[in-house]
């Protein structure tokens, strides 16, 4: 299969006497959009650590392109295609938004969305002067993930990019994600599941360090074991 | 062109021509004590290009400045080289860059940061010093080296000599008014705005695409040479080098010129270079030790009440009226 771009086999990992993750396989197609869900302490972050290559699996591989990326320094990963939003947003506050732009697009091979369209793209068309620092919660979120597009990625992996929205920007956040839809790969990992109805994709659930189920969202959500232990708890 | 650009560009020019103007109205001593006063003044802009775009803190800066210096002494009194003094500041600033290039490989590629890179420069600067004056068949040890001919050289078919005070004072003024421009035109562009993002945040710098040790290194490395290149200026116009050029003291004084004049602005930490060594002239003619105890306490206010240093006092105060006008 050429169109497969990021492969992650029997991925495991243990911390100490923790098994954090156990035999997990994912497979992320060109140009496909999918979800990590779980509830707290699932693994899904750490799960998002290793398909980035930051930490190397116990056992199991992680291929992008046919690469093995675990272990690779961080900037080789980002030159391979491989764009992070992190959990925490973390914009450079000392610069302005647009220099935040531009210190992700000189980072990229070779950078072609144009800097105005980045600007709407993420909704910050009218304030690419203001310092990053000043910018509130959200439009820090979409900072970073304009950020992240500027690198022109095939792969965008995206954790938690609705942390601590209000409902209406969680919203704009998969309407937005659904716009790039289709330009590139995208894997994001919430637990915000109105935010994960909204993209409506390929999901998968993941349970103490476990794969629980994986399928469309629609599947997912009417799953009884699912309920149980995720949607059940809300 | 933003308005922060236009006003450095300003008081560029300013400074410029106050240097032009100079010489029409001191005498020849004036002219050297402004000349040293300048020297150690791109030292200083040499340790701000480094310290205030990566905020971090080399405290060993003076052995780059000492490193230049013996390299020129030892060129340039050695008569079977030929083009002394060309050769000199070239070795001067290649040795500097070279020392920083091996030393800060090593810090920056295993990830020392912050003030455990303030700790390890300064031991640096500790064993330069102890070299200085220990290897003293070489360095001349204690009393260091004496009788180093001025800079002299033929470009072009024109010869320079720099033996005279005003020669000496618009070579030097002319290096530092270049060294200045140059610096800040590459800290301020691209890739100052970079070093700005990996201050900020180092990892997402690197997940950028940015290979943030290299960028550090080539830095510090620049940073070095020109302080080398001060360096070896220096020892041609004083005529002598001492272990002090690399020492802790001379690597303590520079902090405080830059953290006076405004880290991150390369023309304040040269403006904070010539004002302080003025007033430790005046006060160190009442009381010789009064001198070190008085730079202490600038310091620690500086660090303390301006933070951005004296340049930043307009501004500030432009802060505090604006909320006093709010508020009212």
């Amino acid at each position: 299969m050429s169109d497969v771009l990021l492969q992650a086999e029997n991925v495991g990992i243990r911390f100490g006497g923790l098994q954090a993750l156990e035999s997990l396989d994912l497979t992320v197609r060109d140009k496909e959009l999918c979800c990590i869900i779980g509830p707290n302490g699932a693994g899904k972050s750490t799960f998002l650590n290793v398909l980035t290559g930051t930490l190397r699996p116990t056992s199991g591989s992680v291929r992008f392109l046919g690469h093995d990326i675990a272990g690779l320094p961080l900037h080789r990963i980002a030159r391979l295609g491989i764009a992070r939003k992190f959990q925490i947003p973390s914009v450079f506050p000392s610069l302005s938004v647009e220099d935040n732009l531009k210190v992700a697009r000189w980072g990229a091979p070779a950078p072609v969305r144009p800097l105005a369209e980045l600007l709407e793209l993420v909704a910050l068309g009218n304030c690419a002067a203001t310092l990053a620092g000043e910018l509130a919660h959200g439009q820090k979120q979409w900072l970073e993930i304009g950020m992240a597009l500027a690198i022109e990625p095939r792969l965008l992996l995206l954790d938690e990019p609705t942390a601590g929205m209000t409902p209406q920007e969680t919203l704009a956040t998969a309407e937005m994600l659904l716009r790039l839809k289709g330009e590139f790969s995208i894997v994001a990992v919430e637990h915000d599941i109105r935010f994960v109805r909204a993209l409506n994709c390929e999901t998968l659930v993941l349970h103490q360090g476990r794969r629980l189920r994986s399928g469309p969202f629609h599947d997912i959500e009417t799953d009884e074991l699912v309920r149980d232990v995720y949607l059940g708890r809300r | 062109m933003i308005a922060r650009d236009r006003n450095w560009l300003l008081i560029f020019a300013v400074c410029v021509a106050l240097a032009v103007v100079y010489p029409f109205i001191a005498d020849g001593y004036q002219l050297t004590v402004i000349r040293d006063a300048l020297i150690f003044g791109l030292f200083a802009a040499s340790l701000d290009f480094f310290w205030g775009r990566t905020g971090i803190l080399c405290f060993g800066h003076a052995a780059f400045f000492g490193i230049g210096g013996y390299i020129m002494a030892l060129v340039t009194l050695n008569d079977a080289i030929p083009f002394a003094s060309l050769l000199g500041i070239i070795g001067a600033v290649t040795g500097a860059a070279l020392v920083a290039a091996i030393i800060g490989y090593f810090l920056f590629f295993g990830g020392i940061r912050g003030s455990y890179f303030t700790i390890v420069t300064l031991a640096m600067g500790v064993i330069c010093q102890q070299a200085a004056v220990s290897w003293s068949s070489v360095t001349g040890g204690d009393s260091g080296l004496i009788g180093i001919p001025p800079i002299e050289f033929d470009v072009g078919g024109l010869h320079v000599d720099l033996s005279q005070d005003l020669p000496s004072y618009i070579f030097v003024s002319a290096i530092v008014a270049v060294a200045v421009l140059a610096l800040w035109s590459i800290s301020r562009g691209r890739w100052g705005t970079v070093l700005t993002a990996i201050q900020d945040n180092e990892v997402r710098a690197a997940a950028l695409g940015h290979h943030a040790p290299l960028r550090l290194l080539v830095t510090f490395v620049v940073s070095a040479a020109i302080a080398g290149l001060a360096g070896a200026l220096y020892v041609c116009m004083a005529g002598l080098v001492a272990p002090d050029l690399s020492g802790l003291l001379l690597s303590t004084e520079v902090i405080v010129w830059v953290a006076v004049g405004g880290r991150g602005t390369l023309l304040g930490p040269v403006l904070g270079a010539i004002f302080i060594q003025r007033a430790q002239q005046t006060i160190s003619s009442f009381n010789p030790s009064l001198w070190p105890l008085l730079l202490g306490c600038v310091f620690v206010v500086i660090v303390f009440v301006l933070p951005d240093g004296i340049l930043s006092i307009y501004a500030r105060l432009k802060v505090l009226f604006k909320g006093r006008r709010r508020a009212q």
